[in-house]
């Protein structure tokens, strides 16, 4: 086990350069999603063809499950400068498509592919729809918040 | 959505008296839109709550009772310990719930209920109506549940520091002061306690924190539970980075999935199960001994982290069971108890919710929207929860459990995103090291969805 030892030992080390790769691969940039998306798609074997989506249940208002975002992306998804995407202003459609590809495994995560996991796509659809209507930050605002 | 009003608080008492002198009985004078909401407790469920009623309806008139002026917030509060941040970090002033959202607060004691004239009275010989009252009281700390301890000796020389204070900077200085090679021993609580995690993350922050400062140091976990929530990956961490052999069991369940070095050198820590006497009898102050099932043994340091039940002010009110904790509807987390009165955060029993800040953020979240529906003569919407709790198995390594909660067909919480729940065993060391940076980022995001 000598080999693995030294290895481990080292193991936290040398994580800058991935780590400023999957601060890319994460963020919110569309370029950097859709460019990445392939090499995401090509890494996950479990990419197949049945939904992660959560069984059918009672329906919930989508400013509740919004509601529920705030804790990290901030209230109403209002978010200054911080390390998690900012959701107000975000067009409907990448909301959804960040978030079906987070649920289905096509996009590396920590831990938003547990969160996605609990939202149908019709859930998703509401809360693009809510977090489109929402004002984004400006800078000045962002810089006080 | 727009947080901001224009109306000053001034503005909004003139309002309220007029509506006053126009209503006939005082506990209905603020009938639907100028209904007064008064929340017991300013912490995350409270503030939350506040915060939101105002969002969800900026003509409500809310009111937080709170003993303190300041607030001293728990999450995070274990890095005072390995020097990353001060005691006056931990402070969150209600100044921004004051000025944007005209939020008032009176810094007091509540003392009593009238649940029939909704009336709540303090310390302070204030009597304040109500329409809908919030109680959201957190824990406290059952001292005596273990021979020799009790809070004085906790303030003394035994601290707990589960409730952030003055003993988080006891057990700083004991910490930080101690003689080279000697041994810490910190007691797990019993479930359920706040924030799941939140123990072997303190002691894998200090065992970090002695390798570069203490290295023959010793941290012992004492714990009368034979697993935690984020046992698999938090030790994943320790075996990584503090030479940390995990229990055989665990070998077995987790080797499949990834490879876990076996050192022959001794780990800095250990974890005492229940199984294995780890449970506490004693604390012995005096000659600084902590005696559990299995062993007594000599310390140098000892945190004791008791087992918790709801804070006094729920139990003042008759809100709680036997079982220590606050009965709720789930739909609404109104009180089984007493009418029109709302518990929530970790006084309340909220089934498969963790008794976690995130968790008590969602329930005031769905309370305070319970509350603006049900006085507008509507029912309350479906709820939907969510709970995250990061915790760092050393400064550099975040992990985490993340969760979705509805109401099941049982009428009970559960979850429904799927079997995963924690930072997965093959995780990469950038996903690793990014769960720490979110963790730290997540402590600023969170208090400000609270108290922002």
């Amino acid at each position: 086990m000598n080999a693995n030892n030294s290895k481990a030992r080292t193991w936290p080390r040398g994580t800058r350069r991935s780590v400023v790769l999957w601060s890319l691969l994460l963020a919110i940039s569309a370029t950097a999603v859709a460019s990445l998306t392939a090499r995401a798609l090509a890494q996950t074997a479990a990419a197949g063809a049945v939904s992660a989506a959560p069984a059918p249940s009672a329906p919930v208002l989508a400013s509740t499950m919004a509601h529920s975002c705030a804790a990290c992306h901030g209230t109403n998804g209002q978010l200054g400068d911080e390390s998690f995407a900012p959701l107000a202003g975000m067009p409907a459609g990448q909301f959804v498509k960040t978030m079906t590809d987070f649920r289905e495994g096509r996009r590396p995560a920590t831990l938003m592919g547990h969160v996605a996991k609990g939202f149908s796509d019709e859930d998703l659809k509401g809360m693009g729809e809510f977090f489109a209507a929402q004002t984004a930050l400006g800078n000045a605002a962002g810089a006080q918040r | 959505m727009n947080p901001t009003h224009d109306t000053s608080r001034r503005d909004w008492l003139t309002q309220a008296l007029g509506l006053l002198s126009v209503a006939a009985a005082p506990s209905l004078a603020f009938a639907n839109n100028a209904a007064h909401i008064v929340i017991v407790g300013g912490g995350v469920g409270g503030a939350t709550a506040a915060k939101y009623l105002k969002l969800f309806n900026p003509q409500l008139r809310v009111t937080v009772i709170e003993k303190n002026p300041v607030y001293v917030r728990p999450y995070g509060s274990s890095e005072v310990l390995n020097q990353h941040v001060k005691m006056d970090d931990l402070n969150v002033n209600y100044d921004t719930l004051k000025s944007r959202y005209g939020i008032e607060f009176v810094f007091d004691t509540v003392t009593g209920l009238d649940p029939q004239a909704r009336v709540i009275s303090t310390l302070g010989k204030k009597k304040i109506g109500y329409d809908r009252l919030i109680v959201s009281p957190g824990i406290q700390l059952t001292y005596n549940a273990y021979a020799g301890y009790s809070e004085a000796v906790a303030n003394q020389s035994v601290p707990s520091g589960w409730i952030p204070g003055q003993q988080t900077a006891l057990l700083a200085k004991q910490l930080q002061g101690m003689r080279q090679g000697g041994t810490f021993v910190l007691a797990a609580p019993p479930n359920p306690y706040r924030c799941p995690p939140g123990p072997y993350e303190r002691a894998a922050l200090m065992t970090e924190w002695f390798a570069k400062h203490n290295p023959t140091a010793k941290v012992i976990i004492v714990d009368p539970k034979d697993s935690f929530v984020t046992d698999e990956t938090m030790m994943l961490g320790w075996n990584r980075l503090y030479n940390f052999n995990l229990p055989d069991d665990y070998v077995k369940k987790m080797s499949a999935e990834v490879e876990l070095i076996q050192h022959s050198k001794p780990s800095m820590l250990s974890w005492v199960r229940g199984k294995d006497g780890g449970r506490t009898l004693k604390i012995d102050a005096k000659n600084m001994r902590i005696e559990t099932e299995g062993e007594t043994i000599k310390a140098d340091v000892i945190n004791v982290i008791p087992p918790m039940k709801a804070g006094q002010v729920a139990m003042t009110l008759g809100l709680a069971d036997s079982s220590g904790f606050c009965p709720v509807e789930r739909r609404t987390f109104a009180s089984t108890l007493v009418p029109n009165v709302y518990v929530i955060g970790d006084a309340s029993i909220a089934d498969a919710m963790p008794k976690s800040g995130f968790s008590a953020n969602t329930q005031a979240k769905v309370v305070a929207r319970a509350i603006v529906e049900e006085l507008a003569g509507k029912t309350a919407p479906e709820p939907l929860w969510e709970n995250t709790c990061y915790a760092l198995a050393g400064k550099d390594y975040g992990l985490f459990v993340a969760d979705v909660f509805k109401i099941q067909a049982d009428g009970k919480i559960g979850r429904i995103n799927g079997k995963a729940r924690y930072l997965p065993l093959n995780a990469t060391p950038a996903q690793i090291k990014l769960g720490a940076r979110y963790q730290q980022a997540w402590l600023r995001t969170f208090t400000a969805d609270c108290f922002a």
